[in-house]
């Protein structure tokens, strides 16, 4: 792999943006990366604006900081418009329709629709399931990084309840990257 | 400071602080005598207690005369050292403090009141000199109504948490201390049976003391240094808790006694933390 | 070993349990209270207590109490809570009483903004307390992973030198999720080069030796040997004095117990590309100097002899990186500029130092070339209204 792998994921609090970095990173981790992640958000707990700046690299990290991701995850359109110009041209952004209404069809980058939401709403009735749908995806588009394997079982680690159903909402997303 | 009984110096205090520095006439010693009485009855020895003092004349006169270990916090502040040193003596060390009334009731209020409220076990005696009198005579939150200080020209008139029908004991209380007891200088034995009862107290345990001090309060309020006046000025206005009336401001005796009503501090955290690390619960 | 995507707050945590630590005393505040939260819950579970204090003066001294008695104690704040520590921070000093205090900076003056980080207590934690008269020992590490390492280091030199010590880190640091190597076992705390040093109690009568020597245990109660401490100027036998002759005795004490042994923590700073005699040399600590680090690889690559200097170790201020006259700039994360002001002593006095901060956010790779690339042609720093350089 790269030197440094950057992947940023944005939306809003209480969609699970931190949890999503912190699955890909532990898997990292047990692949021997090193890892890091930043979170910041404002001073209430749900409702602002949530962002995840997680660094993969073989080597020591520097700078924690995601200036030009390579995967840009965006679930909110406000995040979208936020951060949509830090992706490089051979970035990718993954983004829910549901939230990201607009795309910038002036981007170099590539776009990546992943319609979590609604995926979840099909196959569980139920939103909550719509980031292990996400990180199904991440896994594919991640697939000559981290052993896909490795980032489901650091999600059922990370979210330890209805584990089949979140194993099954993984698989949906990974096959529709696929 | 006078102490008449040479013997209770040489077995618990340290020769090289007596006789202190306090002004002829000074009060403090009987206060400290009462105390070191009190030890003395019960049997204990000067290795059994730690002895903290705080700022301002109480603090200060009273530093270093135990014969055993001792410290000094900074004003206000020695009830927190002593919640933390509680957590890390044997239960069988008892702690005292001497401290003042600027530093318990003031500054050290809120200190005092979480030391209260975990009821960590430790005497407080608190000598009350009416003021600031190390500063050189300011009122302080126990001075009477109507008092002349330095900082009270016309007479104290503040509300104070001894006026209008308030009296400090009644935060104590409700901050959750088990023992409280009250007692001016001249209390004589009446003081050292309380004060036996409050070293006994597994928990915390308070005892008011007011004395007199003739160098600064006594001279701004009564105008004379003579101890004799202040002396009976502190005596007129004391009577015991169930004698007491309008005019009384100080009501003396033990005002509350809740000894092994809940469980004591360190005890109650030290199984607290013995459970969670054998059981990973409560 | 173990690994673990962890924050920092964790590895703290888990540096003061190995270092010895079982007790903590803290009040809950942003974006020190999960490492409050942690040691709630790895305290128990190790035989130690946690207290939750009735605010941070109360808290630093509940520490004290706890380590006059003989524990290795810790407590962790935030700038609002660190200026709550000045009263009981000069009690630990005068007594010379060890303790780990933990500053995760944020921005302000006052509350500020709460979950950014910033760099405004670099002075502060110089002198936490009035009075002067002694000296203090700062470790600002940039990564979860260093600030296990420096809360352990702490403890060591806090035995070592009788003394509180801060280690100052920042709301990344905390905060931030890194990928943390725990230790399991003794032989691999060393392997890590992890130090410790075992709390001894001092058996008097001399328990204030005017002497700048190390490895004096602390004053115990509870041991019998008649211990005194005071927040007066003591006596060698703590006896309280007023006197001027003893207070210089005590000074000389304070002073140079720290000064004459800097030996022991003034290897702690990191060093790159510094040895071709940089034309630019650029001079950070915590998390900044993580995206420097990048910055200045970024800047060798393309031709530009820039080198970084990281401080670990901050106060006593390590002069001696200052001897050559070059181009210093320092990236901080306040406004007023803190850093610079030190280096601008430390440096010859014909060196030039340069002063570029931000608060809240870290600097941008791009903004620190545009930076370097200018102090390297010479051009100043330029910037408008409310961001002049005063520097």
């Amino acid at each position: 792999m790269k030197d440094r792998l950057e992947i940023v994921a944005s939306g809003f609090g209480g969609q699970g943006v931190v949890r999503l970095g912190q699955v890909l990173g532990e898997a990292a981790v047990k692949e021997g990366l090193r890892v890091t992640m930043l979170k910041s958000h404002g001073t209430e707990m749900r409702g602002g604006y949530v962002r995840a700046q997680v660094v993969l690299s073989p080597k020591t990290i520097d700078s924690p900081m995601c200036e030009n991701p390579d995967f840009f995850i965006a679930l909110s359109s406000a995040a979208y418009n936020r951060f949509k110009d830090t992706v490089p041209e051979d970035g990718v952004i993954l983004f829910d329709p549901a939230f990201v209404e607009e795309i910038d069809e002036k981007l170099a980058c590539t776009h990546r629709e992943l319609p979590a939401k609604q995926l979840a709403m099909d196959n569980f009735g139920r939103p909550i399931f719509s980031n292990s749908i996400a990180l199904g995806a991440m896994a594919k588009l991640l697939e000559n990084e981290l052993d896909k394997e490795v980032i489901l079982e650091s999600l059922l680690e990370i979210i330890p309840k209805f584990h089949d159903k979140n194993r099954e909402a993984f698989q949906v997303g990974y096959d529709y990257m696929s | 400071m006078q102490y008449s009984s040479a013997t209770l110096i040489d077995k618990y205090l340290r020769t090289r602080k007596i006789p202190s520095t306090a002004c002829s006439g000074c009060g403090l010693g009987i206060n400290h005598k009462v105390v070191v009485q009190a030890i003395d009855e019960l049997g204990l020895e000067p290795n059994d207690i730690i002895w903290g003092t705080s700022i301002g004349c109480a603090g200060r006169q009273t530093f270093a005369t135990w014969k055993g270990d001792g410290f000094a916090g900074t004003h206000g502040r020695v009830y927190a050292i002593a919640r933390g040193l509680r957590i890390a003596l044997p239960p069988e060390k008892k702690i005292i403090c001497t401290v003042g009334d600027g530093d318990a009731f003031g500054i050290g209020l809120m200190h005092l009141i979480h030391s209260a409220r975990s009821n960590a076990d430790m005497t407080i005696i608190v000598n009350d000199n009416l003021g600031y009198q190390s500063t050189g005579g300011q009122f302080g939150f126990t001075t009477p109504q109507g008092a002349h200080t330095d900082s009270s020209p016309y007479g104290m008139f503040e509300h104070n948490l001894m006026s209008e029908g308030m009296d400090v004991m009644h935060i104590l209380k409700g901050a959750g201390a088990t023992f409280l007891a009250r007692h001016v200088a001249m209390d004589g034995q009446r003081a050292v049976e309380s004060v036996k009862r409050a070293i006994l107290n597994p928990g915390f345990s308070l005892v008011h003391m007011p004395y007199p001090c003739p160098t600064n309060f006594a001279s701004r309020e009564l105008g004379s240094r003579n101890q004799v006046n202040i002396y009976r000025w502190i005596k007129e206005r004391a009577k015991p808790l169930e004698e007491a009336d309008e005019n009384t401001v100080w009501a003396t005796g033990v005002w509350h006694d809740a000894t092994g009503s809940r469980p004591e501090f360190s005890e109650h955290v030290w199984a607290s933390v013995n459970k969670i690390r054998k059981t990973g619960a409560l | 070993m173990k690994r673990f995507l962890e924050t920092g707050n964790f590895a703290i945590t888990e540096g003061a349990i190995l270092a010895g630590c079982r007790f903590f005393c803290g009040y809950p505040i942003t974006p020190a209270t999960e490492l409050a939260e942690a040691m709630s819950k790895r305290l128990p579970q190790e035989g130690g207590v946690y207290l939750q204090a009735e605010d941070e003066c109360g808290a630093m001294h509940v520490c004290i109490g706890a380590s006059l008695g003989g524990m290795k104690a810790m407590t962790a704040t935030s700038g609002p809570g660190y200026i709550l520590y000045a009263d009981p921070f000069g009690w630990a000093l005068g007594c010379e009483m060890p303790l780990v205090v933990v500053n995760s900076g944020r921005v302000g003056p006052v509350s500020g903004i709460t979950g950014a980080p910033g760099q405004g207590e670099f002075y502060l934690t110089r002198y936490p307390t009035q009075g002067g008269n002694f000296e203090c020992i700062t470790l600002a590490p940039n990564s979860a992973q260093e600030a296990m390492a420096m809360v352990v280091e702490a403890f060591y030199l806090a035995e070592r030198f009788r003394m509180p010590i801060t280690v100052l880190g920042d709301q990344l640091i905390t905060d931030g999720f890194e990928d943390i190597t725990v230790p399991e076992n003794e032989d691999e705390m060393k392997e890590m080069g992890f130090r410790t040093w075992p709390r001894g109690s001092c058996a008097g009568p001399n328990f204030y030796p005017f002497t700048d020597d190390l490895d004096i245990p602390p004053v115990q109660m509870g041991s019998g040997a008649g211990g005194l401490c005071s927040d007066w100027t003591p006596t060698v036998e703590g006896y309280d004095i007023e006197e001027v002759e003893a207070h210089h005795k005590h000074a000389y004490r304070l002073i140079y117990k720290v000064r004459n042994h800097r030996d022991l923590f003034n290897h702690l700073y990191e060093k790159k590309y510094m040895d071709d005699d940089p034309d630019l040399v650029v001079v950070s600590y915590g998390t900044p100097s993580r995206v420097v680090n990048t910055a200045v690889d970024k800047a060798r690559s393309l031709g530009m002899k820039v080198g970084a200097l990281r401080l670990i170790n901050l106060w006593p201020f390590p002069d001696e990186h200052f001897t050559r006259k070059t181009k210093y700039l320092t990236v901080e994360l306040n406004w007023d500029g803190q850093l610079v002001r030190e280096v601008q002593r430390a440096a010859p006095k014909d060196a030039a130092v340069h002063f570029l901060g931000t608060c809240g956010d870290l600097p941008t790779i791009p903004d620190l070339l545009e930076n370097f690339e200018k102090l390297l042609k010479n051009q100043p720093l330029e910037r408008k209204g409310w961001e002049l350089e005063a520097w």
